[in-house]
Parts: structure tokens; sequence; C-alpha cells
């Protein structure tokens, strides 16, 4: 058996990027309680780009508050805290996200309309079953393939013996798994570690392919596992791996997901995804 | 007609290229080489008239707008049952004749697994065997099923379509 990539894989997530400065700094600012708005405030004042995002995502129909939003100070007032993490999350991590990525065959823009895609798709799921216990949920969705971006280049490289797996009816990570000795779910999570991520939400990136392996069931891995699929089926974020991934059948059941629950959020997946990723262009 | 455009030969005639996003459909006539992107349980219904040299491509997503009626009244391409009379009655409109028309089918896939919830591209091409199985109209041919992500290549000049896949070009 010859070597696999596990080394050379494990140093490309070693330089991989951190998350932005003002962004990282914003994060912990906004997961500490006793921060105040003049502190938020002050933490923004020098990144324009990022305020602008922060401002146009408020204002969106998507996030759909009733006041217009026209200052940070009042960003933090009306959204609160734990709203204005998601934003500041999804106005950075474009820079990221927003690029082609090998392998998978995603041209320049996909994988961030797909990440979008399951943000949207895993917040109509937890709307629709009335999930209660659903913190972090878009976070952990967002950058539940931020591995595909360091393993496109591997799987590019290897292709050959890849597809010689999956068309034995394997899925494609489980191929990764086989042919590289890691899947991309395991360096995204890699990744969401060395950023000091929760545990729960390194988790979700883990084993959104494959819940039952993970160590506890959680609702984040479950909707979001269903989330990608989903997104993946109405094309969105669907690289040359096609539809090769495979369906856990006791995930629905632990979700209690029906046809017309799934179908009624995939119709309403779209056109938000178009408006978000329209309003992030540059990333 | 919708989505941005640039050119691609055929024959030495410079075709103007139109992309049919998800939830979309256009119809065009001969020098539109019209293309839609990632088919993965969509499905992507193409009908073509070659006398008159028209045709269009719809790209539905899901397969009944009961599921979703305000959506439906706002973009009736999301849905098979909605959009496949629309797609009929714009051919028609452009001069295109029933007895004519060249009907064909790519995408419904569906992801590895038992799961029959997740089979929506199986309930999109059921679907569309019935409207037109009802209309009396036949499938001149069919890529279908499996789990292939597709493009559609629809050269309305010739009529010809052509399926790229992973990597792989065939013709419909
Ligand atoms: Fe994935
Ligand atoms: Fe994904």
């Amino acid at each position: 058996m010859k070597p696999n990539k596990v080394n050379e894989i494990m140093d490309k997530v070693d330089s991989f990027p951190s998350i932005p400065g003002a962004a990282a700094k914003l994060m912990a600012l906004l997961d500490n309680t006793d921060s105040s708005a003049e502190q938020i405030e002050k933490a923004l004042k020098y990144d324009a780009g990022l305020t602008a995002n922060i401002l146009k995502l408020s204002n969106s129909a998507y996030f759909g508050m009733m006041t217009k939003i026209g200052s940070v100070k009042q960003a933090v007032v009306v959204l609160g805290f734990k709203k204005l993490k998601e934003l500041v999350l999804i106005s950075c991590i474009g820079s990221l996200l927003n690029k082609q990525v090998l392998g998978y065959d995603l041209q320049m823009g996909e994988l961030w309309r797909h990440s979008i895609a399951v943000s949207v798709a895993a917040e109509a799921l937890v709307a629709e079953l009335k999930i209660s216990d659903s913190e972090d949920i878009l976070t952990a969705a967002l950058l539940h393939d931020v591995g595909k971006v360091v393993m496109g280049e591997f799987v590019q490289k290897d292709m050959e013996e890849i597809w010689s797996v999956v068309s034995k009816g394997i899925s494609f990570e489980a191929a990764e798994e086989m042919v590289l000795g890691m899947n991309h779910a395991a360096i995204g999570a890699n990744i969401l570690k060395s950023w000091l991520f929760p545990k729960h939400i390194v988790d979700a990136v883990r084993w959104h392919h494959n819940p039952e392996e993970a160590p506890e069931h959680s609702v984040i891995i479950d909707v979001i596992h269903v989330a990608n699929i989903l997104s993946l089926m109405i094309g969105i974020g669907l690289g040359s791996e096609g539809l090769n991934y495979q369906l856990i059948p006791s995930v629905t059941e632990r979700l209690g997901l029906g046809t017309s629950n799934l179908e009624s959020v995939a119709s309403r997946t779209l056109q938000a995804v178009n408006e978000l990723s329209g309003l992030l262009e540059c990333g | 007609m919708v989505g941005g455009y640039n050119q691609a030969q055929n024959n030495g005639i410079e075709l103007m290229r139109h992309v049919v996003v998800v939830a979309d459909m256009i119809v065009g006539a001969k020098n539109d080489l019209v293309v839609t992107h990632a088919l993965g349980s969509c499905l992507g219904l193409m009908v073509y008239d070659p006398v008159a040299k028209i045709g269009g491509l719809l790209h539905a997503m899901l397969p009944l707008s009961k599921i979703n009626k305000q959506k439906a009244k706002e973009n009736p391409f999301m849905f098979v049952d909605t959009g496949v009379p629309v797609l009929f009655k714009e051919i028609y409109a452009a001069g295109g004749q029933k007895q004519r028309l060249i009907v064909k089918a790519a995408g419904c896939g569906n992801p590895l697994g038992k799961n029959e919830m997740f089979k929506i591209g199986q309930r999109n091409y059921t679907l569309l065997k019935k409207l037109l199985w009802k209309n009396g109209i036949l499938l001149e041919s069919e890529d279908v099923g499996g789990t292939d992500s597709r493009t559609v290549y629809f050269d309305l000049s010739s009529g010809i379509v052509k399926i790229s896949s992973c990597g792989k070009e065939s013709f419909l």
C-alpha cells in the first residue's frame, strides 16, 4: 500500500490562514456578555469594509429587521450579540471561501454560494422543524466545507484513484479517506480547531457526512448533514463529485423530517442564497 | 433573455450563449446556445422545433408547486408541474408546432442511499413523464438518474444537445 498523504495535508492545514484580525477580536468581544457597544464600535472603527458588510447584511431582506440600521451601535442594540457574531463571520469568511477549488471543480464563487446555501437551508430547517437548541448552527454550516480549500489540490492529483473507488458505489468522502488517508470534513475540523473554535462546532464540521460516527449525536450535525445534501441536490456547489454522498436515514428519523418539510425548505433556500451572495459579491 | 452571454463557435456561426439558472427557463431561436449548469436532482427539459428552429430549456427544482404556492406564483419555473406547461406555451407562442417537437430530458439525479424522501430527482422525473403522457408527447431521449452532476449545452441552430458530466461529454 502506498503511503497516504496525511502529513502533507496537515502541513497545509498548519499554513492555512487564520480569521482576519479585526474579526477574531470582534468574535471574542461578542462572546463576552460583559462587552459594551462602545468596545465593539471601537474594534470596527478601522475596518470600513467589515462595517459596510455588517450594515448591508443587517438591512437585507433575509435578516428582516423592521428598522433601518445605520450604525454599528444601532446594530449591536437591534441585533444583539449572537446575531451580530454571525454577521461578522459571514462578512469576513468570504475571502477564505470565495475562490476556485480544484479537484471538486468548483468555479470561483461556487464554494462560497454553497456555504451560504447550507447556512440558509440549515436555518430554514430549524424554523420548519421548530428546533429550539440551535446555537451556532449558522457558523458551523458556513464553515462545514472549509476543508475542501486545502483538500482540492490533493483530490486533483489522485482523481483517478478516488474515482475508481467511487465508481464501486462508495461515497466521495469515504473514497477521499481511503486514497488520501483523510477526508475534507476532518481537514475542516482541524482548521477550526486551530482557530480555537468550540468543540460542538468542530464536531459538526467533522461529522457532516457521517453523523452516525460522531461520538455523540447532535442537532447541529444532523441539520447540517441534511442541509448539505439538499443544497447539492439543487445544484448549489455541486462539484464534479456529483451526488456521490450518502444520506443517513437515522438522521431524518431523529429530526422528524418529512418529505414536505424537505421540499418546502428547498423552495425557500434559493432566493435567500441569491440575495446574500449578491450582497457580499466582493467577499 | 436572462443570464450572461458570450460567444461560442459552431460551423463558423457565432452562437450567443445564454445561461439558464436554477428555477428558470429560456426560449430562443437559431444562433442561440442555451446552457444550464450542475443539474443534480433538478430536471433539465429541452424542447426543440427543427422546422421553426426554435427551442427552450427549463431548469426546474421540485416536482409539485403545492409545496409553496406563493413561490410558484412568483416563479413557475421552480416546479415541474407549473414550469413544463409554461415552457410549451412559450414554444407554441414562438411558432413551434406540437407534432414537430423533439423533447429531451436530463438531470433528476439522487444521492446515494435508500432514503425515499431525498429522491426529489426521481419524483421530478415521474411527474414529467405523467405530464407528457397526458398531453400525448413522447420523450425522444434522456440522460436521467444516478449521481452525476450534468451540464447541458443546447444548440438552437441544430437542436443538438450535449451533456457534460465530470469531464466526459455525450450527445442526447
Ligand atoms: Fe462536505
Ligand atoms: Fe458541503
